[in-house]
């Protein structure tokens, strides 16, 4: 999530009350406050409100919030008489354009802060990297109208931000910091998006990077907003979002006409609620003008259509608003969640725990009685330590992640005694004798099922001693077995059993191969078992 | 006074003998020396004899000494075998030739000239000679043969015991000298005979060698103390697979399928596919434009392709909707704690896989603050008694909530999310009544409960440490 970072004298400026108050607040209104410094105030918000990602849009909701300037703030939006145009060659490389003038700017340092703060996140949050949308802020008065957003040649040169000499497209994404890092969305197409103004000279190269020309600073009153990318209507909460930002400096929007559509629309959209169904969702009794004002408080309009019904008025800048609950839970938020009267669900059930936990259980407690501390190790492991280590073959069907971290860490386990036999190598330290199990789900092709292992280690362990435990452990568990001379390296020859149960192999016994010991660093003779418990599961 | 038979029996014996060497009492009890000699320093210990402890050097030969002491030292052999003179080369045919030939010289007994071999005048018994025959300690010629290797010189320790008038006391007073008892029979004990017989009295202050119970890990075991309490409550166990579509671990959970937590660095993506459910397209429809729940969607594409790519179960919400789509019917509670897996490097702070308790209560009616008082009753039997409750964000709830407890010394502590599904999560399956849902990170819990810093403690783990970790009692 995007940390954004608010000047405290400009976000108290715009929101007229104390930083103390603001603090306060919001925790409560769905953010976290990650640190509090003097001039700053670093805040995290969710992915759902990127109109809160600037100091502009969180003082606007802080003004409801906190009863300061309650409903739906208004946006006049007059014709720039300004066009643009988009080239159909477009289509399969970033088709949407959504644009807006914005005049009467007048930015100081923290203003400049908070709109490269607010463009930043939403090229995260909304654009997900740039991809699927990518803002440009021009300077306006360096350019002029009807602009075009054309499919260009890749050879195409224009001096870049941050650069003074001219540069293609190609040699952009291959040199400059933006190209390289951008480059990716891009480069497999035949041409490159380019917006240019009626002279032919060039504004931007979305997604990538601005000309120099347009650079905007200080002295910049009237801007051009660019925004691209490859989904309507991510593009349209862009544009939305940073207009509205835009008029809490004070500065004033105009329309341009894309291909003979109006950008931006700023009206909000209506939607009828019920207060019963608000009510019966968070708990809060509320009265029709009750819940009215809670979402005036939430910078909704509302007005009350009879006792249950009341008709909303959505800010345009709102991109979360989807279905009636978020409606509700605005109102929940601007009741506070911490006045919700509580109380415990009052359905009746009974409660009962899985089979395999049960099993788990079970074996825990038979493990615990024969002497043997439980270990509770990843699921995550090697091939390395799981077969090669172990003397034993590779498990074809064992899963590989993708792209694992880090090499301890690259297949999901398929047994569990690998993963003793390293924790034993972890406490070679400790005093002797450790007996160690561990029981847990392991992974086969897709299939997940539980399974279990123990070890021992001390001077005298021997096969007796694993046996009697398998014994023991078979008994209490009712399990009928038997035992076939195993052929599994990783225990000694002569010294190993495979346990039978009906006819199927369900697990191994035996004093562990001395290479597999040294293999773990370990010096004294380790006995062990291990074993399928698919077989066992209550109800199966 | 409590004293053992050996204690008793030196007592007895030196009652007698009056002062007495601790070989000869040795001898009179036909027992160790060094056994002895312990005993006695035990009842010396309660002022019951004195000890006097005597050093003494004594000078033995070793047995190439010993054959020197016969024989004469191999320089004085071969000059008596030379009559005057003899020739070098005839000479060192006596095997005894290599090590006298340096010692001859040494001692100026010979004259070496051009090949041969002259006796001296004036040879006298060296002091080396009478001291084989009866070395002193601490002499130089007894010091030298020490050095040849013909003498070895050993400590003795000799101890001359006396009994003090408090030991006379007791011993004359009468002691019971039968053997102690250390394990009784079962005739002893049927018999009533063992009330007669000395037992053998233990050392309370000597701490007895630790043993190591068998145990279930202390992680575990607060894992089956939340599931007692969920139990409880009325809550169902579930259980399902590590590996998931991802179809089920995020487009059920309306996550759209360009949301940052699907992509690599989030998640452990596997090369392998499942096949998507019956009724996948209702999912797709509610992505794309929110199908008949009256919701909006999120618009764009939705592939199924997408769907089908398998993930390592990132949260255990994507067993909850699948338990929910087998079991549509109110009224339903069910739990689950399983591991989730997080594609984060291994520190401190954060691991790639831990346990994630995930809850659902299903119910007509239902509503935010039962929810709120859910946790509110769970933390609280937990041992977090202030609770409060902060505004989410999860794609899959609406209302969202993070609760948070309060932990002194570390303010408010959030321990999970939580929130009431949304209609795009549950109305696909049939379902038509409020779902709460949260999960909770229990591994912080534990955290908080065992007081770790590093939760790698939690899965490898150092069986000092689960040694060492008390049983919790409540």
């Amino acid at each position: 999530m995007p940390i954004v970072k608010l000047n405290n004298a400009y976000l108290t400026r715009l929101t007229g009350t104390d930083i103390e108050r603001i603090r306060a607040s919001l925790p409560m209104m769905g953010s976290e406050v990650e640190r509090e410094e003097e001039e700053q105030t670093d805040v995290q918000f969710f992915p759902n409100r990127p109109d809160l990602y600037s100091a502009e849009g969180t003082a606007r909701a802080l003004r409801g919030y906190l009863g300061i300037e309650t409903g739906l703030p208004k946006y006049e939006v007059k014709p720039s008489g300004i066009s643009f145009s988009v080239d159909a060659k477009l289509a399969n490389i970033r088709p949407y354009l959504g644009s807006a003038v914005i005049r009467n700017v007048h930015m100081d340092n923290a203003m400049i802060e908070s709109l490269m703060g607010l463009q930043e996140s939403l090229h995260w949050a909304v654009g997900r990297g740039r991809k699927k949308v990518a803002i440009g802020v021009h300077d306006l008065d360096k350019i002029k109208g009807p602009f075009s957003y054309i499919a260009a040649d890749r050879k195409t040169t224009f001096v870049p931000l941050d650069y003074d000499v001219e540069m293609t497209m190609e040699e952009i994404l291959a040199e400059h910091p933006k190209g390289r890092a951008y480059a990716k969305i891009v480069e497999e197409f035949e041409r490159f998006p380019l917006i240019t103004d009626v002279k032919g000279r060039i504004c931007s190269f979305p997604p990538i990077i601005n000309g120099e020309l347009t650079r905007v600073t200080e002295n910049t009153h009237n801007i051009l907003l660019d925004v691209t990318g490859i989904e309507p209507r991510a593009v349209s909460v862009a544009v939305k979002i940073l207009c509205a930002a835009f008029v809490e400096m004070g500065a004033a929007i105009e329309s341009v006409e894309i291909d003979g559509v109006v950008s931006p629309d700023l009206h909000p959209e209506k939607r009828t609620v019920s207060v019963s169904a608000c009510s019966q969702l968070t708990g809060i009794p509320l009265t029709a003008p009750q819940m009215t004002e809670l979402l005036m408080k939430m910078r909704f309009g509302a007005e009350v259509v009879n006792e249950d019904t009341v008709t909303v008025e959505i800010p345009c800048y709102r991109a979360d608003i989807m279905h009636d609950h978020d409606i509700y839970e605005d109102v929940a938020i601007a009741f506070g969640y911490d006045k919700i009267e509580t109380s415990l669900p009052p359905s009746f059930t009974v409660g009962k725990p899985h089979p395999v936990q049960k099993l788990y259980s079970l074996v825990r407690n038979i493990m615990v009685g024969l002497s043997y501390i439980e270990n509770t190790p990843f699921t995550l492991t090697s091939g390395e330590i799981s077969y090669n280590m172990m003397h034993r073959p590779e498990n074809p069907a064992a899963l590989h992640v993708l792209h694992p971290i880090s090499e301890d860490q690259t297949i999901i386990r398929t047994d569990i005694l690998p993963l003793l036999m390293e924790s034993l190598s972890i406490n070679r330290s400790r005093e002797l004798p450790q007996r160690v199990f561990a029981c847990g789900d392991v992974v086969e092709s897709l299939l997940t099922y539980p399974k279990m292992a123990a070890a021992s280690i001390h001077t005298a362990a021997d096969f007796s001693e694993i046996y009697a435990v398998v014994d023991a452990f078979c008994r209490m568990m009712s399990i009928k077995y038997e035992v076939r001379e195993s052929s599994d390296e990783a225990f000694i020859p002569g010294r190993r059993g495979d346990i039978y149960v009906s006819g199927e192999k369900v697990g191994v016994f035996g004093e562990i191969n001395p290479d597999v010991l040294v293999g773990f660093g370990l010096e004294h003779q380790a006995v062990a078992f291990e074993m399928d418990l698919r077989g066992f599961v209550e109800g199966k | 006074m409590d004293l053992t038979i050996n204690e008793k029996r030196v007592l007895a014996t030196l009652n007698e003998s009056g002062p007495i060497g601790a070989e000869t009492l040795a001898k009179k009890m036909d027992a160790p020396l060094d056994s002895v000699v312990q005993w006695a320093h035990l009842c010396a210990d309660n002022g019951l004899l004195t000890l006097e402890k005597t050093v003494t050097e004594q000078a033995i030969l070793t047995p190439e000494g010993e054959k020197y002491a016969k024989e004469g030292l191999p320089e004085r052999q071969i000059l008596a075998s030379i009559d005057g003179s003899v020739p070098m080369s005839e000479l060192t045919k006596n095997p005894l030739s290599k090590i006298a030939i340096g010692w001859l010289r040494k001692k100026n007994w010979i004259t070496i000239k051009e090949g041969v071999v002259y006796v001296n005048d004036n040879i006298t018994i060296g002091e080396d000679e009478l001291a084989l025959k009866n070395p002193i300690p601490g002499t130089p010629a007894c010091k030298e043969l020490a050095k040849r290797g013909l003498v070895e010189v050993v400590e003795n320790t000799s101890w001359k015991i006396v009994i003090t008038p408090e030991g006379e006391k007791i011993a004359k007073d009468g002691l019971d000298l039968r053997e102690e008892v250390a394990t009784l029979t079962r005739e002893q004990i049927l018999s009533g005979e063992w009330k007669n017989l000395p037992l053998r009295k233990y050392s309370i202050d000597k701490l007895p060698k630790k043993i190591y119970a068998g145990r279930i890990h202390p992680n575990q075991q607060i894992l089956d103390e939340i599931r007692d309490l969920l139990f409880e409550m009325g809550f169902t166990e579930f259980h399902g697979s590590i590996v998931q579509n991802s179809f089920w671990n995020f487009d059920s959970l309306y996550q759209p399928q360009d949301h940052p937590a699907r992509e690599m660095q989030d998640t452990f993506h596997l090369a392998e596919e499942l096949p998507l459910p019956n009724g996948w397209e209702k999912i797709r429809d509610i992505h794309k434009f929110g199908g008949d729940t009256g919701s909006t969607g999120w618009g764009g594409e939705w592939s199924p392709e997408v769907g089908k790519k398998c993930v390592l179960r990132t949260h255990s919400t994507s067993l909850s909707i699948q338990y929910l789509a087998e079991h549509p019917n109110p009224p339903l509670k069910a739990f689950s704690i399983s591991r989730v897996y997080r594609r984060e490097t291994i520190d401190p702070t954060h691991l790639p896989e831990f346990e994630q308790l995930e809850g659902i209560v299903m119910d007509k009616d239902l509503h935010f603050g039962h929810l709120l008082g859910f946790f509110k009753e769970f933390f609280g039997r937990m041992g977090f008694e202030e609770v409060r409750f902060r505004p989410g964000y999860f794609p899959y709830t609406e209302p969202s909530v993070e609760p948070e407890v309060w932990v002194d010394g570390l303010g408010w502590v959030e321990l999970g999310g939580a929130g009431i599904f949304r209609k795009e999560v549950t109305a696909p399956w049939g379902i038509d009544c409020p779902v709460l849902a949260w999960g909770l990170g229990v591994s912080r819990v534990s955290m908080l409960r065992m007081g770790l810093k590093d939760l790698r403690q939690l899965y490898k783990s150092d069986i000092d440490w689960i040694r060492a970790s008390p049983v919790r009692r409540s």
